[in-house]
């Protein structure tokens, strides 16, 4: 399953980079990361309990970042494997300056398996990209100079994600 | 499809109810119907320490009207809104909706409450809710909060329940005027979960104008939504033919369609376009 | 006596039990300390298995044991495959995976524990540690073969085969028009409504292994198991209690019912598995799965010259029972109703990492009949004929049968113009295809489908069948008269119990309530074969007519005995053997009969022949067991066997018109009419034939319209439930209009044909027919199922 798309991030490039190959900011961007030790040279080891709504499930992962090129580009591996099953995915990721902020551009691609490929059909691609979402809204959360950097989300996060979306399309049916 | 071990426990009041989910509301699920939970928990997805099942405390299933609003209580049935004689005559559009859930088998036991507060991006309720401009009355550990319909659906699978809170009650205006409902939905062959559902609530003026429309639509993206360009392009004109057929083409604006085994994105979208049109023109054809 | 039954709408023995809940399916027998089995199943579609680690799952309080691959590899012997192609390859396909898994749902542990609970969560907590591999999905991709699933065999082909007679290349040479299509024949999960199950249960004392299997064929099981089991053949009895639908998916050995009775001997004590429909979707058989190259070579008149079928057909990881044989199933049905001077199919079989395919209803016929049926209306569309026009051209006529067709088969019987007239008279054709141009000119799209199809039923002759074509019947008139069926055939929801029970109530003139059928269990019947094929009436009900016919020609003897007279001079009716009227007069006169020896227990009446010109077959009965006035030389008791040998295989044939209208806007499919009329040689029952057909027809609309089983291009089954796997309800089906034509068969005494299979193979290609006719305004001439509403919006929209 494929996954791309564009994000601004309202940050200066080099920030953005520095917080993407961070663990420490990896484990607050890759939801439900309850854990992630460095392992080796970018490599990680980590706790994902992945989900949404009442569906979760607790993944032990393994996160790799590859083809590091600072403040461009850099590939992500993750490699997870839970009772609901496993997921592994790549993803490579291109940073660029925008007038204001950073553009990051992804593209991935996706696999599961186990019980949430085989019974989790229609929603997959759903929470793929919701997930995009929460990684993203994190990202941007931590990159404003005046981001909120309390570690739990706050209780609106998904709402103001949401809002940023829709805001974020609302620009963009107001440009054509 | 056999669940992980759980504790279950039968409050006898909702405050009761509130008292056990603050043990620890990250592992205690609400149980109402337990037409989504129990599947899921089947599979094993869902592996929640307790179930608190709500489902059998009376007061919290009901139909009323009280000034100007409908009262609906959170275990009520699919099958109760289904077959009200009040709901019939003064508020349509949810034994419209209530019918085309699931089989008789679901709409005996599932409840409006439990639908609502799992979210599922095809269920038929949020379409509804949004296009009556339900409110959801929420309560917690010694607060109750109301929160409008546009507001409680966060995204897939996600309200803006918090842990710890419980539907309790769904409220509806009472449609006014010279109203008209419909809802118009296409069944997953599978499941029955809606590929495509829309709801829609029209208030025509003297001369069949239309003078406000609220058209809720689930199924297309990770949430239900109001389709808020379909209802401008109806709001203040003659609704003819035409008029819907140009309304019904904004069904999916600015919405990322999903995609499934049975339906892509783009097929989505023109379910959507049609079955607006259909609702829309259904609705009028009410009057 | 009243009517006859056979051919009475008598209602099935059998419902007030299923109807009740009060009927036995493996899950209802409870036997003291049973313990349950679940197992662990592959979540890859291909991976190497470095380790497996029980240890944390043997902590599962009321876990007993785990086993995995190595544990049973040299314990329990291969799963069997009773196909003998020349050059198959077949893998060594154990009952646990071992070293590597081939499919998603591979078993690769089995964890045994005090309850159901325990056994499953142990399962999430067994330990494999796999690397992964590239998975082979597409049959085409596996046939080129860059990735090998078995590495020993070099190549993913499990077998090539071509067979057909004429000149082909002639045909297709010398022909008017060659019209070529690619056509895809998705897999299809049979979902029975009760999944698989197996309760096995060892007595160490008497070294004696029952196992209860949901089957189809429990005989044929127990000789499997035995052998992969290790356990003399007679220490093993399967019994198949009430079995929940098979549709073929049951006519197999499955790992689990080998496993299971191993492990009851291993730990003495009874395991129970019940197969949940996650595994149900998974890891039981598959069926259909082959993508294909139609040629068809026709005459400017419409003259069928030659038929040229290409095809790959996806077997799976392994060879189940009869994986191998399904395509070769479609070879012999190439023909169709036709007369086709030649006709070729060339296979390539292939292994992919998936389930494997095999028998499910109609087995690799529905594939011939949808390719023929298919080829045909694309000849109609080509030469701008009506689709009923082409085909009535190229039927062989009824005085033309045997039909001998160059697949190399001798149709039994026949009158396909009949059944096709009828049809058409039903659906009022003329009018229908007016109606359909004046609509058309509103803009409504309007198809009909015509099918006129033949199958091949009644399997058959032992010469064509992989472990014997015959079926056995005892029947047996216990001393208080009633009548006991013992039937090697194996229904499981066709209601032969009350069908056979008509074949012996008529012919022993008895009341139906006074005959039970008693079948699936070898512990109490006689070696059998099973159900499936559509054979079970026509081969195992001839068993039945032809043991009663045995056991009549002793009672008669009986029954001259006692009455002092001659064999030849009895009258059998209404179940009494009467003196016939000259010879009755003479009897009167006669001294009277004195039964000699002591007198009988006292439960059972002595029969009274003082003065009597007639005995009941009841009377004949219990004078049988009494044995004190029996003729020199005849053995006691009332019974008799038949083995049944039938000489051919039988063609029931039949037409279905389908007319439905298509929703331009959404491709949403509406049936107007479904018009079907079936030939299916005698009928014993005909609710049962339609009940037959209403089901078949039913799997078929799932089939052309819903259903597919899908996997990723990673070899995940991601319609794993039926929340996705969309299984057609009654809303969904529209109403039959159902008539018959009754051409008996000459190979079996009652004139049975069989009708088990004949919805699935002739609906599909009359459906697809419909929607594609709705859609030839679009220039659309083929669509391959199953034709969802999105398949034909794509189209519409596509092709203008």
């Amino acid at each position: 399953m494929k996954v791309e798309g564009v994000q601004h991030i309202d940050a200066p490039r080099a920030k953005v980079y520095q917080l993407l190959v961070d663990p420490v900011g990896l484990s607050r961007f890759i939801p439900g990361c309850e854990q992630l030790e460095r392992t080796g040279d970018n490599t990680f080891a980590a706790t994902l309990k992945a989900g949404v709504g009442s569906i979760k499930g607790t993944f032990k992962s393994t996160v790799k970042l590859e083809d590091l090129r600072p403040n461009e580009h850099f590939r992500m591996v993750v490699d997870g494997k839970g009772a609901p099953g496993f997921v592994k995915g790549s993803g490579d990721l291109d940073l660029s300056d925008e007038d204001v902020g950073t553009s990051v551009k992804y593209s991935g691609d996706i696999q599961v398996g186990g019980t949430i490929a085989s019974v989790g059909q229609r929603m997959i691609q759903a929470t793929a990209k919701m997930m995009a979402v929460q990684f993203f809204t994190s990202l941007e959360r931590d990159a404003k100079p005046s981001g909120d950097t309390s570690s739990a989300p706050p209780p609106n996060f998904f709402r103001r994600a949401l809002s940023w979306i829709s805001g974020w399309l609302r620009e963009f049916f107001r440009k054509r | 499809m056999i669940p992980a071990q759980f504790d279950y426990q039968v409050p006898q009041s909702l405050e009761e109810a509130i008292r056990l989910l603050a043990q620890d509301p990250d592992s205690i699920k609400v149980l109402a119907g337990g037409h989504s939970l129990i599947p899921a928990m089947k599979l094993r997805l869902a592996q929640p320490q307790l179930l608190v099942d709500i489902g059998r405390i009376k007061s919290l299933s009901y139909i009323k009207e009280e000034g100007d609003q409908i009262l609906i209580g959170a275990t009520t049935t699919h099958y109760e809104l289904e077959s009200s004689e009040l709901l019939k005559s003064i508020c349509p559009l949810l034994p419209a909706c209530a019918k085309s859930i699931g089989d008789v088998q679901v709409r005996n036991k599932g409840t409006i409450g439990g639908s609502l507060a799992h979210s599922d991006p095809a269920g038929d309720w949020p379409a509804a809710a949004l296009a009556l401009n339900a409110e959801m009355v929420i309560v917690g550990p010694g607060l109750e909060r109301v929160v409008k319909a546009a507001d409680f659906f966060v995204d897939l699978l996600t309200t803006d329940l918090k842990p710890g809170e419980i539907l309790r009650e769904i409220r509806i205006k009472k449609p006014t005027g010279r109203f008209c409902h419909a809802y118009q939905k296409v069944p997953h062959p599978a499941s029955g979960f809606a590929v495509v559902g829309v709801a829609v609530n029209l208030v025509l003026n003297g001369a069949g104008d239309c003078e406000a429309a609220t058209i809720g639509i689930t199924g297309v993206g990770t949430k239900a939504y109001r389709a808020n360009g379909v209802e401008t392009a109806l709001t203040g004109r003659a609704l003819d033919a035409a008029t819907i057929e140009v309304a019904a083409e904004h069904a999916c604006d600015g919405v990322d369609a999903n995609s499934d085994l049975y339906a892509s994105s783009e097929y989505r979208c023109q379910l959507a376009r049609v079955h607006t049109r259909r609702a829309i023109e259904a609705a009028v054809a009410t009057r | 006596m009243a009517d006859k039954y056979v051919g009475r709408r008598v209602k099935r023995t059998e419902d007030p039990r299923l109807i009740k809940g009060l009927a036995h399916y493996v899950d209802d027998i409870k036997l003291p300390d049973t313990l349950h089995v679940a197992f662990v199943r592959s979540i890859y579609a291909h991976a190497r298995i470095n380790n497996v680690d029980v240890s944390e799952a043997l902590n599962v309080p009321g876990v007993v044991a785990v086993y995995t691959g190595k544990d049973v590899a040299d314990k329990v012997g291969p799963v069997p495959c009773a196909s003998a192609l020349p050059d198959l390859k077949v893998p060594d396909h154990r009952v646990l995976a071992k070293d590597k898994v081939y499919f998603v749902g591979h078993p690769i542990a089995a964890v045994v524990a005090t309850d159901r609970y325990a056994a499953r969560d142990a399962v999430d907590l067994v330990m494999v540690d796999y690397d992964d591999l590239p998975a082979v999905v597409d049959v085409e991709q596996a046939a080129a073969g860059s990735t090998v699933i078995h590495e020993s065999f070099g190549d993913n082909i499990a077998y090539k085969m071509s067979s057909g007679e004429g000149d082909i290349e002639a045909a297709l040479s010398s022909a008017d028009k060659v019209i070529k299509q690619r056509i895809l024949h998705r897999r299809l999960a049979p979902i029975a409504m009760e999944p698989r199950g197996v309760l096995a249960r060892y007595y160490p004392g008497e070294e004696e292994l029952t196992v209860w299997s949901s089957t189809q064929i429990p005989h044929l099981l127990r000789t499997q198991l035995a052998l992969m089991i290790g356990i003399p053949e007679n220490k093993l009895r399967v019994i198949t209690p009430e079995v929940g639908g098979g549709f073929g998916s049951k006519l197999n050995v499955y790992p689990e019912e080998a496993l299971l009775g191993w492990i009851s001997m291993q730990l003495g004590k009874p395991v129970k598995w019940i197969e949940t429909r996650r595994e149900n979707i998974q890891a039981t058989i598959h069926g259909r799965g082959q993508v294909g190259d139609i040629e068809i070579a026709c005459k400017n008149d419409g003259t069928l010259l030659g038929l040229r079928y290409n095809v790959i057909a996806d077997l799976g990881a392994y060879h189940q029972l009869l994986t191998p044989a399904i395509p070769t199933l479609t070879g012999l049905m190439l023909s169709g109703a036709y007369k086709i001077p030649a006709i070729q199919i060339n296979i390539t079989a292939c292994f992919t990492n998936k389930m494997a395919t095999d028998a499910y209803r109609g087995a690799g016929r529905p594939e011939a009949t949808y390719v023929v049926e298919r080829a045909l209306d694309l000849v109609a569309a080509e030469l701008g004929v009506d689709p009923a026009e082409v085909r009535r051209k190229n039927f062989p006529a009824a005085n033309e049968f045997p039909f001998h067709t160059a697949t190399g088969l001798d149709y039994d019987s026949g009158d396909y113009e009949a059944a096709l007239n009828k049809a058409q008279q039903i659906v009022d054709y003329k009018t229908l295809r007016e109606e359909q141009k004046r609509l058309r000119a509103e803009g409504r799209l309007i198809g009909v489908g015509v099918s006129t199809y033949v199958e091949i039923c009644a399997l058959g002759p032992s010469q064509a069948m992989p472990a014997g074509g015959w079926e056995s019947a005892t029947v047996r008139i216990e001393p208080t008269g009633k009548v006991t069926i013992l039937t090697g055939a194996s229904p499981h929801g066709q209601g032969q119990e009350t069908s056979f029970a008509q074949i012996a109530a008529d012919e022993l003139g008895v009341d139906l309530n006074d005959v039970t059928v008693i079948h699936g269990d070898t512990g109490v019947v006689q070696y059998g074969i099973g159900t499936f094929g559509s054979r079970a009436t026509a081969v195992g009900g001839t068993a039945v007519l032809v043991a009663i016919q045995k056991l009549k020609a002793k009672a008669s003897k009986i029954a001259a005995h006692i009455l002092q007279t001659d064999a030849t001079r009895l009258s059998f009716e209404g179940g009494k053997y009467s003196l016939e009227k000259a010879a009755a007069s003479a009897a009167g006169a006669s001294e009277p009969v004195v039964p000699v020896g002591e007198a009988p227990a006292a439960a059972l009446p002595e029969p009274e022949t003082n003065g009597r010109t007639s005995l009941t077959i009841q009377e004949i009965a219990l004078a049988a067991h009494l044995a004190k006035e029996l003729p020199p030389d005849t053995e006691p008791g009332l019974s008799a066997t038949y083995f049944f040998e039938p000489k051919n295989f039988t063609f029931p044939f039949g037409t279905h018109i389908v007319v439905v209208e298509v929703d331009r806007e959404t491709g949403d499919i509406k049936f107007l009419r479904y018009v079907a009329v079936d030939d299916c040689g005698k009928v014993i029952n005909p609710m049962l034939v339609d009940g037959q057909l209403h089901g078949g027809i039913c799997q078929s609309i799932g089939q052309a319209m819903y259903e597919e089983v899908v996997y990723d291009e990673q070899g995940q089954l991601v319609s794993g439930t039926l929340m996705d796997y969309a299984l057609p309800r009654a809303s969904h089906v529209p109403n039959f209009e159902l008539d018959r034509t009754e051409t008996p068969s000459p190979v079996n005494p009652l004139g049975i044909k069989g009708v088990g299979e004949a919805g699935t193979i002739g609906a599909t290609p009359a459906i697809v027919g419909a929607i594609v006719d709705a859609l030839s305004p679009f220039g659309v001439k083929h669509l391959d199922m199953p034709i969802k509403p999105e398949t034909i919006w794509k189209a519409i929209n596509t092709s203008h």
